[in-house]
């Protein structure tokens, strides 16, 4: 159950970045090791320079113990680059797990959605957010987490460093961080995070309108009003294009200010490292500051300057991930508590005052009362339009129903109970066949089955001849929805699928349509033989041996 | 003719370029004068660069010699630090607006594009992923015009300006830069190469991976019946874990190619530095007891070091943004060269066909084909027919996939004028014709009905009530015509009649009930001619005959050219005109019921 409940719970940034924690703990070691580095080799770098060029004026030179601080130097240049790769490859292997995670959550989703309402959500629209808001959120660690850390820990090194140099200029270090860490991101994210949602619900809204107005292109344009509705299409793309503006304005901004504070900084540190010497109107170093050590940190400021530039733009992607966000928990399904009883093999199945009809448009059969029991089998016939096919589909617990069901003398919820639909096997008007092979697409109805028996229920559908003469034979990959099937291949193909599984119940929708009389002839016998279920639900217009030796139903 | 107009500059030029890279330098070159600007912009932060590593060498030298140093200086160097700020900032404005100009300009030529290829649009790809087309790989254009093609220019511009500028100051130093600059710029190329490859190949898995998800999703129900839910999550699982798998082992390459760009860098940053250590110690193996640089001039050297990598280093990470960009251009060019075959513009037909538009207000009285044919790309789309249709005859046309039967149709929407041989409407050329208000008399019923997402009442009334002040149907009309195509039970069972929301998927109503309903809203057009692409080939056989009848009764007095497969014979048609590859044999009514009995 806790499995249950933790696949099916929403998402948040904290859940993701907790996701796996010690695969993310690597790059982020990693990237503080470089980024340190890279301060610190201009720092050190700096100091070295003027130390050296000061130990010389002073005639030390030859006293100067040069080969550390040149070591060190090297040293940090190698880590620099070593880290800054461990850092890529591991962050990205961190995000390649987290796509994965994601993708799965996102099926859980799917699953745990019921089944009436499985079609609600658009091709386009999943297909967005499988792939765009996944996008957006999977970069979320490498593109707005990871640079704020690296930001914040260069700034807690420079200031340890200013430390040594002049307790009192923590004070402008922290005020500095303050703004650059938190207030300009932040006012900065604040200032786009609008922009960037409407952005994200417009770019939505455009693709939809602009599949619906292209899906009427014909009609419009012989109607002559395809320009107004184009026009329209191109007014959401202004107004899009306005909200892009404000989000690079704010960005754009938002890396000035951060210009600006780091001048301040500079300006505010010279002023508390010295004094002003009216005598010969320079400025004059403390006493008991170094100079050399002054300009290591100037230096050092310079190299976090380079840190904090990408943090403004971090916290537009922190919105654009939080919208990603939101929008994938849309999808978000609580789970559903499945029945506990388990339905035992059925042998009778009574319907009082039973009625399917669909979610959407509340259409359906006329109520009814029937009964059926093991060795029987029943011809469901009616006008197109009396709701057969809803009706079988209720009864299959694929479409919502009213009225009581009794199985095996048990009063029972038919609506998507796994335990019950595990029992019987029901053949839709039009049903999916995967891009995979034959024999693939066989097995889900049997993993257990062996080559022989998926050769036997295709000579029980009249498929056999077919398949033996495909090159690849079983191994025959069928193309997406099964285009390179005809229709009657499809559904005799669903069909042997089914029959692999030999449950008690079979109901079969319109098996008949498309084919000719010799296959129905070999389908009927099948279903009278080596296939034959205990209980047979048919709905067909079409007349064969096994409606013919069936109770007839009319609707 | 962008293609041509490319393959001569390519010609010119002299150089292998490929077409995607020749539309990215026509589109960047719309806006050149924006490029120009944000180039001026850049010349002025190399300036600014130079200019406050100058200042602050000297205020560090003097710091760390002295103990002090000179105010104006320090002025200057966070001045010149400030105007760094804001030539950066402008640059990277104008650099925004022009991606912006560049790409929603791009996309409404996308879009009136997709519009005139009308049908043949469907030919390149399915209307969602048009969409994709048109707002996703539009936008992936975005880092190319907004980054990458700005920073080639301050790629070259900002090191030859510190080479410049240290020339006169350090033979040394200048010859390290000389020297690992080409080296830098080698390993860039080969990285670039390299991440192409992973790149593309990384696009197509993750293709595939969506493709499967996709695809298991579809069959969801399927899935859920049969009880293999979880067998299909583990295969997503495998998937993944295997695309994890191949992305990394690329990766690692990839990167490491990057790191090894990064370690110059960073190695000569650190020469440079233990160089001028080294010089201002008077250590220097061949130079003891002598400097070659003073410190402020290697203070100098060493502010200017990182920068000379830097804009080298950013180009190596925008480089994916040049691959992203190729790769949409790729898809973006297989739209705009689709060829556009109606007339390019609507409004110098109507004045042509002035004199003629007496004729086409007129009533319909005859469609004549005379040897009508229709080739691209050296095949026959539509062998050469001979044929006519008069006022009020309704013809069925049947013939195998792929005979040319749809393409008749798209040459009577309209939609394509490049065929041979003679189309009278009227005994005019079509050609001659005002296509706006021959289009106003055509209804139009294809396989799928078009509809918008909106309600039932919006999509039978789509595109009604014209600008001319055609008054809309009114309500008793609208009732009539779905009496007429039986939709008024249906419609009376929904909860929401009329106001029902269609969305793609027809919110629960069947095939049948949905091409009922465009048979309505073809009745409510009052079009005289009635255009049908295998209205039926998505229904079962029952559902087929009952909206075949009820076509017969609405569509009484209007002339009608159906498209319809054997397998739905229509009994009810004046004509019925058997379509091949060698031309059309026609059958009378007669013959035709013969035929079908």
């Amino acid at each position: 159950m806790s499995s249950h409940a933790k696949k099916t719970a929403k998402l948040s940034l904290k859940r993701l970045l907790l996701a796996n924690p010690w695969g993310f703990i690597i790059p982020v070691m990693t990237g503080i090791a470089a980024t340190l580095a890279g301060v610190a080799l201009l720092g050190i770098s700096g100091w070295f320079i003027s130390a050296a060029g000061l130990a010389t004026a002073l005639g030390g030179a030859l006293a100067f113990n040069y080969l550390t601080p040149g070591a060190i130097v090297r040293g940090m240049a190698i880590l620099r680059t070593a880290g800054r790769y461990g850092e890529q490859v591991t962050a990205h292997n961190h995000l390649l797990g987290l796509l994965r995670t994601l993708r799965l959550w996102v099926w859980d989703q799917r699953v745990a959605k019921d089944v009436a309402n499985l079609h609600e959500q658009s091709r386009g629209d999943l297909l967005q957010r499988l792939v765009s808001d996944l996008d957006q959120i999977i970069r979320w660690p490498l593109v707005v987490f990871l640079p704020w850390i690296y930001a914040l820990l260069a700034y807690a090194a420079v200031a340890i460093f200013a430390y040594f140099i002049l307790p009192s200029l923590l004070w402008p270090l922290s005020i500095a961080a303050l703004f650059h860490v938190f207030v300009v991101p932040y006012v900065c994210g604040h200032f786009a995070s609008h922009a960037v949602h409407v952005g994200q619900i417009l770019g939505v809204h455009r693709r939809s309108r602009f599949v619906s107005l292209f899906s009427a292109l014909i009609t419009l344009t012989i109607r002559g009003h395809w320009g107004d509705y184009a026009q329209r299409l191109g007014e959401l793309d202004e107004r899009q294009r306005r909200m892009e503006i404000r989000i690079q304005q704010a960005v754009s901004l938002g890396r000035l200010l951060a210009y600006g504070v780091t001048i301040i900084l500079l300006a505010s540190s010279f002023y508390l490292l010295g004094s002003f010497d009216a005598e010969t109107s320079r400025w004059t170093l403390l006493d008991g500051v170094q100079g050399t050590w002054v300009v290591g940190f100037v230096l050092s400021l310079l190299a976090v300057n380079e840190l904090v530039l990408p943090l403004v733009q971090s916290f537009v992607a922190q919105g654009q991930s939080q919208v990603g966000l939101r929008r994938l928990n849309q999808l978000h399904q609580d789970a559903k508590v499945q029945p506990e009883s388990k339905t035992q093999a059925i042998h009778r199945m009574s319907f009082k005052h039973w009625r399917g009809f669909h979610a959407s448009s509340g259409m359906g059969n006329q109520a009814i009362d029937f009964c059926v029991q093991t060795s029987e089998s029943i011809w469901l016939r009616g006008a197109s339009g009396s709701g057969k096919s809803t009706l079988l589909a209720s009864i299959a617990g694929d479409c919502l129903s009213s009225g009581d069901a009794l199985i095996n003398n048990e009063k029972c919820d038919l609506y998507s109970n796994q335990s019950y639909q595990a029992q019987l096997s029901y053949l839709p008007q039009s049903p999916y066949i995967f891009q995979q092979s034959i024999g693939a697409n066989l097995r889900l109805g049997n993993p257990e089955s062996t080559d022989d028996e998926l050769w036997s229920v295709l000579e029980a559908v009249a498929l056999a001849e077919w398949a033996r003469n495909l090159p690849n034979g079983l191994e025959t990959l069928l193309s997406s929805q099964g285009r390179n099937l005809s229709g009657g291949q499809r559904k005799r193909l669903a069909l042997a699928r089914l029959l692999l599984r030999q449950s008690p119940v079979l109901l079969l929708d319109e098996p008949f349509d498309g084919l000719d009389k010799a296959t129905i002839e070999t389908i009927c016998h099948s279903l009278q033989s080596d296939y034959k279920p205990d209980i047979l639900i048919l709905v067909s217009h079409v007349s064969s041996r096994i409606g013919d030796s069936s109770r007839v139903i009319e609707l | 003719m962008t293609r041509e107009k490319g393959a001569q500059k390519t010609r010119r030029t002299g150089r292998i370029k490929t077409p995607e890279a020749v539309f990215l330098g026509q589109l960047a070159n719309q806006q050149s004068s924006k490029y120009r600007l944000a180039q001026g912009f850049g010349v002025l932060f190399a300036v600014s660069l130079v200019l406050q590593a100058w200042a602050l060498a000297n205020v560090f030298s003097d710091m760390a010699l002295h103990q002090s140093f000179s105010i104006s200086l320090l002025v200057v160097g966070l001045f010149a630090l400030l105007i760094r700020a804001l030539a950066n900032f402008g640059r990277e404005r104008i650099c925004t607006s022009a991606s912006r100009d560049i790409r929603y300009g791009l996309r409404g030529k996308l879009v009136s594009h997709l519009t005139n290829l009308g049908p043949a649009r469907l030919r390149i790809e399915e209307d969602a992923a048009l969409s994709t087309r048109v707002y996703e790989q539009v936008d992936a254009l975005d880092d190319f015009f907004s980054r990458y093609k700005p920073q080639v220019f301050m790629v070259t511009l900002i090191p030859c300006v510190i080479l410049l500028s240290v020339v006169s100051i350090s033979w040394i130093a200048f010859f390290v830069f000389m020297m690992t600059a080409p080296l830098v710029i080698i390993f860039m190329i080969f990285v670039g190469h390299k991440a192409a490859q992973a790149n593309r190949r990384q696009f197509n898995v993750l293709a595939m991976l969506s493709n499967q998800f996709m695809d298991l999703n579809q069959g969801l129900a399927e899935l859920k019946r049969l009880n293999r839910t979880n067998e299909a999550r583990e295969r997503l699982s495998d998937s993944a874990n295997a695309y994890q798998k191949t992305t990394m082992s690329v990766l690692v390459l990839a990167f490491l190619s990057t790191a090894t760009l990064e370690l110059f860098a960073s190695l000569s940053i650190a020469m440079i530095a233990l160089y001028l250590g080294l010089g201002l110690l008077e250590v220097l193996p061949w130079q003891v007891g002598s400097s070659p640089v003073t410190l402020t001039q290697a203070m100098f050297l060493l502010l200017l070091a990182p920068e000379f990598y830097l804009p080298l280093r950013q180009l190596g990470n925008d480089y994916h943004a040049k691959q992203k960009a190729e790769a949409a251009a790729t898809d973006l060019l297989e739209i705009l060269n689709a060829a556009v075959h109606t007339a390019a513009s609507q409004e110098e037909v109507s004045r042509v066909a002035g004199s003629n538009n007496a004729a086409t207000t007129n009533q319909l009285t005859s469609i004549q084909f005379e040897n009508l044919s229709w080739r691209e790309d050296g095949r026959y789309r539509l062998a050469p027919i001979t044929a006519t249709i008069n006022k009020g005859e309704r013809v069925w046309l049947s013939g195998e996939s792929g005979v040319g039967k749809s393409s008749l149709l798209h040459l009577l929407l309209g939609f394509e004028e490049n065929y041979q041989g003679m189309f009278l409407v009227n005994s005019q050329p079509f050609g001659e014709l005002d296509l706006a208000s021959w289009r106003a008399k055509l209804a139009w019923l294809p396989q799928t009905p078009e509809w918008v997402n909106g309600s039932i009442r919006r999509n039978l009334l789509l595109g009604l009530g014209s600008k001319e002040g055609a008054a809309l149907p009114s309500e008793d009309e609208i009732n009539a015509a779905l009496r007429e195509s039986q939709c008024d039970d249906f419609i009376q069972a929904l909860p929401a009649g009329l106001e029902t929301k269609l969305t793609e998927l027809g919110a629960g109503l069947s095939g049948g009930q949905m091409q009922r309903l465009s048979i309505a809203r073809a009745l409510l057009s009052k079009a005289d001619m009635w255009l049908l692409d295998e209205p039926c080939s998505g229904l079962d056989k029952e559902t087929a005959q009952t909206v075949l009848e009820t076509l017969e009764k609405a569509s009484k007095g209007k002339t009608l050219l159906i498209v319809s497969h054997d397998t739905h014979p229509i009994a009810w048609v004046d004509k019925h005109w058997a379509l091949t590859k060698g031309g059309l044999h026609e059958q009378s009514r007669k013959e035709n019921r013969q035929a079908i009995a």
